[in-house]
């Protein structure tokens, strides 16, 4: 699907991220945005960075069970500790932007992210 | 009585690419396993009519002749046949016995008995101990009993070993089969996922290819948070099994009016409380389906809604 993989450490300044929980050494293999976790279950593939304002626990489950990686976060929320205590556990890992949906999308299209 | 035909069957099936189970036995079967025990004998100065009468009385064709348990010679039913010829039927044995007969060791292995068969021609072997006692008498008949009567009974001993294991492994599938069941509350969407979630587990423990595993986790998941959205509350049962999981979400009610609208993408009912929480976007039902390799909705309005689902599962490929 992507041309090439990208580090999530070029994230954090890219989208002005923050780590909420897990590590910054993994790899996201292309991107997909939805705040609808039905329509993710649906659609998207393994390894993504999944963009959503969605902040319930449930986006830990759908995480996890679409073996997606990584979460980003917009416009700046943030999941509770229990919910990101959870996300550890699963091994996901948690960052978050001020950025829009739209906007962090396009900046990850611009960088070459397909 | 002589049945021959069998070690020829024997000798001919070795043809060299497959041993067959009566060419392992006649290298493990010795003399001692296949030979009459306790010949009847005489003694040297017991007369060759009185052998005669011994080999009538016992249908026997070769007489020993011992003294001490020691063995000086044999009578043959040919040596009988000449003493009538002749008329020396009345003489002692020892006067007309071949003397210092060749023998058989009674620990040799049946396939080198066979072999001195074939070398003297003899009819029978006298067979010693190694303290040079006369332990028995052995024909070529004795040899193919011996492998007939063994191969029976290693036949019987790979039925009952079968029936063991067909045994085993009934009991195995049954400590393989787990089942998980859970009452879901109307609303409780804190708890969503939590069966998928140990289905997941236990299905990769198994091993079982990540795929498969993937789409039984979404069915559960889907079913489960449709009774919280969309029921007054049910249970979720899944049976995992080592070849399907088989997903059964009942709930008590309302029912779904239409299910064939319901099963169509982007058809929602979801309230906002649930949209804001992601739910709603009508795609749950068609993707269960899509997931499923069996998947049936029945549903009735006032009385609840059944949703069965099985997923076939297989082993992941190991890159070997
Ligand atoms: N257990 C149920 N009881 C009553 N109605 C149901 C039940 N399950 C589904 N429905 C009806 O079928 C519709 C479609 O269900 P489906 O799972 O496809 O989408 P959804 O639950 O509305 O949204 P999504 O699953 O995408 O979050 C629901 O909106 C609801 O009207
Ligand atoms: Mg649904």
């Amino acid at each position: 699907m992507s041309t090439r993989p990208m580090k999530i450490q070029q994230l954090l300044e890219l989208l002005q991220a923050e780590l909420l929980t897990g590590s910054a050494d993994g790899q996201i293999h292309g991107c997909y945005v939805g705040d609808l976790l039905s329509d993710v279950l649906a659609s998207a593939k393994p390894d993504v960075l999944w963009i959503t304002i969605q902040v319930h626990r449930n986006v830990v489950s759908v995480a996890s069970m679409k073996d997606i990686s990584a979460v980003l976060i917009t416009r700046g929320r943030k999941q509770d500790p229990q919910t990101l205590a959870e996300a550890e556990g699963a091994g996901v890992t948690v960052l978050s932007t001020p950025l829009s949906a739209y906007e962090a999308a396009g900046r990850l299209w611009e960088v070459g992210l397909r | 009585m002589d049945n021959t035909p069998v070690l020829e069957w024997i000798a001919n099936a070795s043809d060299g690419r497959k041993v067959t189970l009566a060419q392992l036995l006649v290298y493990e079967l010795r003399v001692r396993d296949a030979m009459h025990k306790d010949p009847v004998t005489a003694r040297p100065s017991d007369s060759l009519r009185s052998i005669q009468n011994l080999m009538k009385t016992h249908r026997i064709s070769g007489v020993p002749i011992t003294q001490d348990a020691q063995l000086l010679g044999i009578i043959s039913i040919e040596d009988i046949i000449n003493a009538l010829d002749k008329g020396h039927i009345n003489e002692p044995s020892d006067k007309w016995m071949t003397s210092t007969p060749v023998t058989l060791r009674d620990h040799y292995t049946l396939v080198r008995a066979v072999a001195e068969f074939d070398r003297h021609g003899f009819g029978r072997f006298p067979v010693l101990d190694a303290c040079e006692r006369l332990v028995g008498i052995i024909t070529r008949g004795d040899i193919s009993n011996a492998l007939v009567h063994h191969l029976e009974k290693r036949a019987e001993e790979a039925v009952a070993h079968e029936a063991v294991l067909v045994a085993e492994r009934q009991a195995d599938e049954k400590v393989q089969r787990v089942v998980l069941r859970t009452p879901i509350k109307s609303g409780d969407f804190d708890s969503a996922g939590r069966v998928s979630q140990r289905m997941r587990e236990v299905l990769r423990e198994r091993g079982i290819d990540p795929d498969a595993r993937r789409r039984a986790a979404i069915v559960a998941y889907e079913a489960e948070t449709n009774i919280i959205i969309h029921s007054i509350g049910g249970e979720l049962r899944a049976v995992i099994e080592m070849e399907r999981v088989t997903i059964d979400a009942i709930d008590q009610g309302p029912g779904i009016e239409k299910v064939e609208l319901a099963m169509e993408e982007g058809w929602s009912t979801a309230g906002p409380m649930a949209r804001q929480l992601g739910f709603g976007a009508g795609m749950g039902l068609p993707n269960m389906k899509k997931c499923s390799d069996r998947f049936e909705v029945r549903s009735e309005l006032g009385i609840g809604t059944h949703l069965h689902a099985e997923i076939d599962l297989k082993k992941a490929e190991s890159k070997t």
